[in-house]
C-alpha cells in the first residue's frame, strides 16, 4: 500500500474523477447496502444506504475510498445490522477473475514471498511454501492483456449460457462489467430470479459448471439408438465439448483425465470411430467401444473445459457486496466499467477504463514488470527513477510498486 | 357447483372460494357430521399412513372436509404434526394429477403462478408435455437430490426445462405441500363446541402413539476420526498439517466437529495450534458458528451438494452415495464402525 503522500495524491485525483461525472447506480439504489475500503485501511465501512446518485456521490468526493461496494442484495432496511435487515432478493452475480483461471504468463508477472522464510517463487501462490510449510505470503499480482482475454472469454462462454440456456434478455436483464482489476462481473437482475434462494442458486451455479452432470440422463444409454439433438443447453453442449475434447486429447491429456496408459492409448487408436459416433448422435454406439467408468472420466474432462471459470462462492452467497460499475478501484486506478454485451468482444479495459490522463509524474518504482496501459508499454523497472504519463504513474502508485520521486 | 376439480384439489383459489360463499362457522359444523369425520379421517391418514385418500363418492364433503382437517392440525399446533399432515396431502394431490390431463395439470400449476406451457416434444423416446420456467423449476426440485433432477441433466433452452407428465405433478406435489405448510403453522387457539374438541383430543393421542416410530439416529459418544467422510477427513489433516484451508472449508469442518460433538474450546485449538491463526479470531468465528454470537442460529455442515459445487467433495466413497450430509455419512459409519469393534472384542 502506497505511503502518506502517495495517498494524498491518489485521493486527490479520485476526488476529481468523482466531482466531475455523474456516478452510474444499481437499480433500486435505495434498497441496497453499501460499503467503502478507504485508502490504507483493510476493514470495510458497510451497512450505508444512499437514496440518490447524487448523495452517493457526495459521499464519494467528501470520502474518496478506495474500494466502493454495494449489495446484490435488496432489503427492506439496508443499514440495519444483518439479522435485521430483512432480505427481500438479490441479484444474480457472477465473478470471473483471472486469478482462477490458469493462464501460463502469471510465471512472467506474478510473484509471492513466505512470511516465514522469505522463500520467494514466480506464479501462482502455492497453497503452504515448500520449503517451511508456512501459509502466509505477500502477493504480487499484475493485470496482464493475455490474462484479461483468457477472463473475457470464460465471460462469453457464460454470456452465452445465461442468454441461450437461461433466456435472459441480453438488453434488459444481463450487465457485464469490467473489475477493475484482473477480470469481469456479470450481473442478472429479472424479477424471476430475485427471490432464488441458496440451494437453487447452487442449482445455477452447477449448471454453468457442469457439476454433477450424468452423460446417461443426455442420452449415453445403450438401449437408444440415436439421440435426440437440436434441443439446446446441456444436451447439445455436451456432444459437442465431447467432440472438441478428444479430437484435440493425447495421451498425456487423457492421463491427465485419469485414464490408465492403456486406456488412453486404445482411446486414441478408436478415435475416429468416436468422433464419427458423435458426429452422427449415436452415443449408444460409443458404449460398445468404450467402458461407462472411462466414459464418465472423458465427460469430466470435457465439461471441465467448456464450462465457464466462475467463482461458486460469490454467486451463492445472498449477501453479497460488489464492487460498484462506474467507480474506481483502489489498487489500480482504473474504472470499474460497465461494457455492453455486443461489444465486449473488441473491449480493451486496458485502454478504455482509464481514469487519469494528462500531465507527467515522476516516480520511483521498485519494481514492475512489462506493463501496457492506455494503449503504451511500459517497463520493466526495477529499482528507477522515471517519468511516466499520469495513468501509468498512478497505475503503479496505487499497485503500490513505486513512489513520488524525491 | 361443487365440481370434481374442487374436491380433488381443494387448495385451489376457486375452491377456497366456495368456502368462504357457504360461509360456515365453526359453531354450525357439528350440523355436518359427514364433513367433520372426513376432516377427522384426513388427519388421522396423514399419522397412520402418510398419505391422504381421495374419495370421490360425495365432492362437497370431499371439498369442506379440507379446510376442516387444517383447523384440527392448526389447533393441535405441533410442528411434527403439520409437516406430516402437508406432506400426506403433497401426495395425495399428486397421485391425482399424475393422472389427469395435461390441461388441468396447467390449470392447476397456474394456481401457483407457474410460468408454464403445454409443449408436446419427444426425445430419446421419452414423451414431454410441459415446457416449465427455470425459477418455478428450481424453487421446486432445488431440495430433490436425485441427478435427474439437477438443473444440468434437463433440457433446458431459452430459460425453460422439458418436463413430462409425471414430473409436473411432482413438482406441484411441493407446492401443495409448501403452501399447506403455511396454512396449519399459523397455529391458533379458538374455543371450540365440545363434540369438535373431543375429535382434538383424540387426534391428539393417535400422534403420540406413533410419533415414536420415526426415531432419530444417534451420534458416538466420543468424536471418531476414523468416520470421518472423505471430504471431512482431507481438510481436516490439512490444517493439522499446517495447509492453508478456505472460508469454505474452514466452515464445513468447524460446523462439522461441533455437530459431531466436539467442544468449542477442542475446536478452536485445533485451529490455534497452526501458528498462523489469530486465536482470537478463531474463537469468534468457532462460537459464531456454535450459534453463542450473531444470528445465534447453530450451523449444520452444508449439505454433499453444497460441498460438490464448491469444489470440496473429492472422492466420495459408496457410503457417500447414500447420504446428503457429511453427519449422516459420520452417523452411519461410526455405528457400523461400533458394531464391528463389538464383534472383535
Ligand atoms: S459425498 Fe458428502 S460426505 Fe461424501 S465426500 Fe462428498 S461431501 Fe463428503
Ligand atoms: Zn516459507
Ligand atoms: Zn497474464
Amino acid at each position: 500500500m502506497a505511503a502518506e503522500r502517495e495517498i494524498q495524491l491518489i485521493s486527490e485525483k479520485f476526488r476529481e474523477f468523482y466531482a466531475k461525472g455523474r456516478i452510474e447506480t444499481p437499480r433500486e439504489m435505495e434498497r441496497r447496502e453499501f460499503g467503502f475500503i478507504p485508502f490504507g485501511a483493510k476493514a470495510m465501512f458497510r451497512h450505508l444506504s444512499f437514496s440518490t446518485p447524487e448523495d452517493l456521490r457526495l459521499y464519494l468526493v467528501k470520502n474518496t475510498p478506495a474500494h466502493v461496494y454495494y449489495s446484490s442484495a435488496y432489503y427492506e432496511n439496508p443499514e440495519a445490522e444483518m439479522e435485521r435487515k430483512g432480505w427481500l432478493g438479490a441479484d444474480l452475480i457472477f465473478d470471473i477473475d483471472a486469478d482462477h483461471i490458469e493462464t501460463p504468463c502469471k510465471a512472467e508477472h506474478d510473484r509471492w514471498r513466505c512470511k516465514g522464510c522469505g522463500l520467494e517463487g514466480r506464479g501462482e501462490t502455492p497453497e503452504s511454501c515448500p520449503r517451511c510449510g508456512g501459509i502466509s505470503f505477500e502477493e504480487e499480482k499484475w493485470i496482464c492483456n493475455r490474462c484479461l482475454d483468457a477472463a473475457r472469454h470464460e465471460a462469453q462462454k457464460l454470456l452465452d449460457i445465461l442468454i441461450g440456456d437461461f433466456g435472459f434478455s441480453p438488453i434488459d436483464e444481463l450487465e457485464v462489467s469490467f473489475t477493475g482489476h484482473r477480470g469481469y462481473h456479470i450481473h442478472v437482475s429479472s424479477p424471476n430470479i430475485r427471490e432464488l434462494d441458496q440451494p437453487a442458486r447452487r442449482e445455477i451455479v452447477d449448471y454453468i459448471l457442469g457439476t454433477g452432470i450424468k452423460a446417461e440422463l443426455h442420452g449415453f444409454k445403450p438401449s437408444l439408438e440415436r439421440l435426440t439433438t437440436g434441443e439446446g443447453g446441456w444436451r447439445d453442449r455436451l456432444i459437442k465439448a465431447l467432440y472438441d475434447y478428444l479430437e484435440e486429447a493425447d495421451l498425456k491429456a487423457l492421463m491427465e483425465a485419469g485414464l490408465s496408459r492403456a486406456t488412453a492409448s486404445k482411446i486414441l487408436e478408436i478415435k475416429d470411430r468416436l468422433l464419427q459416433i458423435l458426429w452422427d448422435g449415436r452415443p449408444s454406439l460409443a458404449l460398445r467401444l468404450i467402458r461407462r467408468r472411462t466414459l464418465d472420466k472423458l465427460v469430466e474432462a470435457a465439461v471441465e473445459r467448456e464450462a465457464s471459470a466462475i467463482d461458486t462462492v460469490v454467486t451463492t452467497d445472498l449477501h453479497r457486496l460488489i464492487r460498484l460499475p462506474g467507480t474506481l478501484h483502489g489498487k489500480t486506478g482504473l474504472i470499474a466499467q460497465r461494457v455492453s454485451v455486443e461489444i465486449l468482444d473488441d473491449y480493451d479495459p486496458l485502454v478504455e477504463a482509464v481514469a487519469f490522463k494528462g500531465g507527467m509524474l515522476k516516480v520511483y518504482v521498485e519494481r514492475a514488470p512489462r506493463f501496457s496501459i492506455g494503449g503504451v508499454l511500459y517497463g520493466p523497472y526495477i529499482g528507477e527513477e522515471v517519468e511516466l504519463p499520469m495513468e501509468a504513474a498512478l497505475y503503479l502508485l496505487c499497485k503500490g510498486a513505486a513512489r513520488l520521486a524525491g | 357447483m361443487i365440481g370434481v376439480l374442487e374436491a380433488k384439489y381443494p387448495f385451489l383459489d376457486r375452491a377456497v372460494e366456495m368456502v368462504g360463499v357457504l360461509g360456515l362457522r365453526v359453531e354450525e359444523l357439528v350440523g355436518f357430521g359427514d364433513v367433520v369425520d372426513r376432516g377427522f379421517e384426513r388427519v388421522s391418514e396423514a399419522i397412520l399412513r402418510g398419505v391422504v385418500s381421495y374419495r370421490g363418492e360425495n365432492p362437497e364433503v370431499e371439498m369442506l372436509s379440507f379446510p376442516v382437517a387444517l383447523m384440527f392440525v392448526s389447533l393441535i399446533g405441533d410442528p411434527f404434526l403439520d409437516r406430516r399432515y402437508a406432506l400426506a396431502e403433497g401426495k395425495r394431490a399428486y397421485r391425482l394429477l399424475r393422472e389427469e390431463a395435461e390441461e388441468v395439470i396447467a390449470e392447476v400449476a397456474e394456481s401457483f403462478n407457474w410460468n408454464i406451457r403445454l409443449r408436446r416434444a419427444i426425445l430419446d423416446g421419452q414423451l414431454y408435455s410441459f415446457e416449465l420456467h427455470f425459477a418455478d423449476y428450481l424453487r421446486n426440485a432445488s431440495g430433490f437430490h436425485e441427478d435427474k433432477w439437477k438443473l444440468v441433466n434437463r433440457v433446458m433452452r431459452n430459460g425453460y426445462v422439458l418436463l413430462t407428465k409425471a414430473e409436473a405433478a411432482r413438482l406441484l406435489e411441493c407446492e401443495v405441500e409448501n403452501l399447506i405448510l403455511q396454512r396449519v403453522s399459523r397455529h391458533r387457539r379458538i374455543e371450540l363446541p365440545g363434540e369438535l374438541e373431543k375429535r382434538v383430543e383424540m387426534l391428539k393421542k393417535l400422534l403420540e402413539e406413533h410419533r415414536g416410530q420415526i426415531g432419530g439416529e444417534t451420534l458416538p459418544e466420543r468424536v471418531d476420526v476414523e468416520a470421518f467422510p472423505p471430504c471431512i477427513r482431507r481438510i481436516f489433516e490439512a490444517v493439522l498439517a499446517g495447509r492453508k484451508a478456505s472460508h469454505m472449508e474452514r466452515f464445513a469442518l468447524v460446523s462439522f466437529l461441533l455437530n459431531a460433538g466436539m467442544s468449542i474450546e477442542e475446536t478452536a485449538e485445533l485451529f490455534t495450534s497452526i501458528s498462523d491463526f489469530d486465536p482470537e479470531m478463531t474463537r469468534y468465528q468457532v462460537e459464531h458458528i456454535a450459534g453463542l454470537r450473531g444470528s445465534r442460529t447453530k450451523y449444520k455442515p452444508p449439505n454433499c451438494d453444497t460441498l460438490r459445487t464448491h469444489g470440496i467433495c473429492q472422492n466420495p466413497d459408496n457410503l457417500c452415495r447414500r447420504v446428503r450430509n457429511p453427519i449422516t455419512y459420520y452417523i452411519i459409519k461410526a455405528r457400523r464402525g461400533r458394531r464391528r469393534r463389538g464383534k472383535t472384542s
